[in-house]
């Protein structure tokens, strides 16, 4: 069954990549081009032209492969997105976690943004039944890490990790 | 400059910086999920304030370090460490529950020395040989010698060829975003002053390898997993006997020049010539049926053949630029930091550093073998370390390494993307590893056929037979490996119906 499913695996990213592709493309003609001494037949637009056309060329061979195949074997039993969203549900919460701790980062600082993002980041990888026990630990990992990891990369080796607005650190 | 580069390693500090490198590198090979790449990854920013010959010898220890740490949990629990580990788990885990743990272990650290030292040595006579060919390169030779490269993708893919040429393509693309080369004209950089010089290759690796791995973990955090550790390791000296020793030899050195062969090939690492040299070695012996019952015949194939993949994988990283697998594109970018330029003049302009790489290496491979072969308990009971709480941390070691590259926190959102990017791409069977390939070598390509492109007038490509061998060699790549896709994916067809 799992193979008969495969023809989504060719025509999401398909798609997807189709769309890049065209967008990029759609990108090159803003692209100056130099004109000047020096100048070679084959200018700035040509190579970005070439890649973003082999993988338009190569997205869309995908989506007929998909399409062959969703012929061929079906639909296929599927669940619903909702559900499967729901299965990964800790590969979404890591995500957000991690967007959320570069885009605070700056403002926050490193020493704060660091201890709540690890913090959180180790209950996201802990089991939701094993969280009573864990709080503890993992607050103490996630002060220990911020604090250390600051001194250690900003004041020993250079780093020039963000202070933020309340100055950690400094 | 030997001289130099022997003082350079033999600074205290340096040894101790191998020893430490060494040691955390066999931790992450030890431990599934994490590998030599992210090791390397999260110790990037530790060598930003060291000298050069200091940094990357660390970087080099790890990576020694982390391929022959794979060993460990293959034997003691069936999972490979690292992807170059595979096959040691067919051997050295029946071996273990036969009750030859420690055989199986030894066998394993001892033979992974010799794999090494094959492997450098190898490395010490190819790398300048290479240079010296290589210096008489110019824009056409480049310029094939990135299709060459580019070419290699399609072997690499499997049943699934699109994908493969997919990943690279988009690697391609991705390294056109900055200043175009030649007249340096911004390209997809949407205003943003922190795309001029293009994304980082640090950046784009910690994206692929260490993110995604950290996700595939959170996959699996409801997932009950029952690990079962063989705590009954008792190690005497090596494990085995002289006599055992002496009848390996003609199977490691032919493992071992396997590693060193497939090492050399852009973008095949260790995972793959472990494999092979395991079928080599299986198939060319007498007592083949053995194989797969617990002998340590199928572990010295293996665990010889990754760790010879080491020098193998340096050489065309030192000689041309061009990484032999993940781990080694990492070290090309803690080159690239450390202001040494890879190339057939790395030896005019860096000669120290290479020398000290070497040297670096050679005491790496001895006090992996030192400390795995008295260490071991240490090194099992690190497979016990909860990963919840590790990878957190490793991922803000990532962050770090992602800042120190430029000193800018945007290279944080770049990285995140590229975590994104990579997460989606695995889910949808894409491989991630001929991006790597792509993205290097796409500037390389372009920059040579532009200026081929300038010289094609007045010098014609058919004075290059270089230019026409490398051209030869990427047509016969690509139809033969295309012809073996092909019959992979409709013998796989068959096998589905």
């Amino acid at each position: 069954m799992k193979d008969r499913n495969n023809y989504k695996l060719d025509i999401v990213p398909g798609v997807a990549l189709a769309a890049f592709s065209l967008f990029a493309m759609s990108q090159i003609p803003s692209i100056r081009v130099f004109k000047g001494l020096g100048s070679t037949p084959l200018n700035n637009h040509f190579v970005p032209w070439l890649w973003s056309g082999a993988l338009l060329f190569l997205s869309l061979w995908l989506i007929i492969r998909g399409i062959l195949k969703y012929r061929r074997f079906g639909a296929g039993e599927g669940g619903s997105l909702w559900a499967a969203l729901a299965d990964k549900r800790e590969v979404i919460a890591s995500f957000i976690a991690l967007g959320l701790y570069v885009a605070f980062m700056g403002s926050l600082g490193f020493v704060i943004s660091t201890t709540a993002y690890v913090f959180v980041q180790i209950l996201i990888l802990t089991p939701a039944e094993r969280w009573g026990r864990n709080v503890l630990p993992a607050a103490v990992t996630a002060v220990v890490a911020g604090c250390l990891l600051f001194y250690i990369f900003r004041s020993t080796l250079n780093v020039l990790l963000p202070v933020g607005l309340f100055g950690f650190g400094l | 400059m030997i001289l130099e580069g022997l003082m350079a390693v033999c600074q205290p500090l340096t040894v101790l910086w191998i020893a430490v490198g060494v040691a955390v590198g066999i931790i992450f090979g030890a431990i599934p999920g994490l590998t030599a790449t992210m090791a390397i990854v999260m110790f990037l920013p530790v060598t930003y304030s060291m000298a050069a010959s200091q940094g990357i010898a660390m970087l080099m220890a790890l990576y020694i370090g982390g391929i022959s740490g794979g060993l460990i949990s293959a034997i003691l629990l069936n999972i490979p460490g690292t992807p170059s580990s595979v096959a040691t788990c067919f051997d050295g885990k029946p071996m273990a529950n036969k009750g030859q743990a420690g055989k199986a272990l030894g066998t394993g650290v001892v033979f992974s020395f010799v794999g090494t030292l094959i492997g450098i040595a190898i490395l010490v006579v190819l790398a300048p040989a290479l240079c010296a060919f290589a210096l008489k390169f110019q824009a056409y030779e480049y310029c094939a010698l990135a299709l060459f490269s580019l070419s290699m993708v399609v072997a690499l893919t499997g049943s699934d060829m699109p994908k493969g040429l997919i990943s690279a393509v988009l690697g391609a693309l991705l390294a056109t975003v900055g200043l175009a080369p030649i007249d340096s004209r911004p390209r997809f950089t949407f205003g943003l002053y922190q795309l001029n010089n293009g994304f980082a290759l640090v950046v784009l690796l910690i994206g692929l390898f260490a993110i995604s791995e950290v996700m595939s973990f959170a996959e699996s955090v409801r997932k009950k997993q029952d690990f079962s550790i063989e705590q009954n390791v008792k190690m005497k000296g090596a494990g085995f006997s002289l006599a055992e020793f002496i009848a390996q030899i003609p199977n490691a050195i032919v493992s071992a020049l396997i590693g060193v062969g497939i090492g050399i090939l852009p973008g095949i690492g260790g995972g793959v010539s472990c494999m092979i040299s395991y079928t080599v070695s299986k198939n060319t012996s007498r007592r083949r049926e053995l194989y797969g019952t617990g002998i340590m015949d199928g572990v010295v194939a293996s665990e010889t053949a990754n760790n010879a993949t080491i020098g193998g994988a340096v050489i065309p990283l030192l000689s041309l630029g061009i990484p032999g697998d993940a781990a080694t594109a990492m070290l090309l970018g803690g080159l690239m930091i450390h202001n040494v330029a890879p190339g057939p003049l790395i030896y005019e302009k860096s000669g120290a550093v290479v020398y000290s790489i070497f040297f670096a290496m050679l005491l790496a491979a001895v006090f992996m073998l030192l400390f795995m072969l008295w260490g071991m308990r240490f090194f099992v009971s690190v497979l016990k370390v909860p990963k919840n709480y590790l990878l957190p941390i490793v991922m803000v070691l990532c962050g770090i390494g992602a800042i120190g590259n430029a000193n800018q926190v945007f290279d944080t959102y770049a990285m995140v993307g590229f975590g994104l990017m990579a997460y989606l791409m695995i889910k949808s069977k894409i491989p991630t590893v001929p991006m790597i390939l792509g993205f290097i070598l796409g500037p390389t390509f372009e920059e040579n056929l532009r200026r081929v492109s300038q010289l094609a007038s007045s010098d014609p490509f058919w004075n290059h037979p270089i230019f026409c061998v490398l051209i030869a060699a990427t047509v016969l790549v690509v139809i033969f490996s295309a012809r073996a896709n092909l019959r992979d994916a409709r013998r796989e067809e068959e096998l589905n119906k």
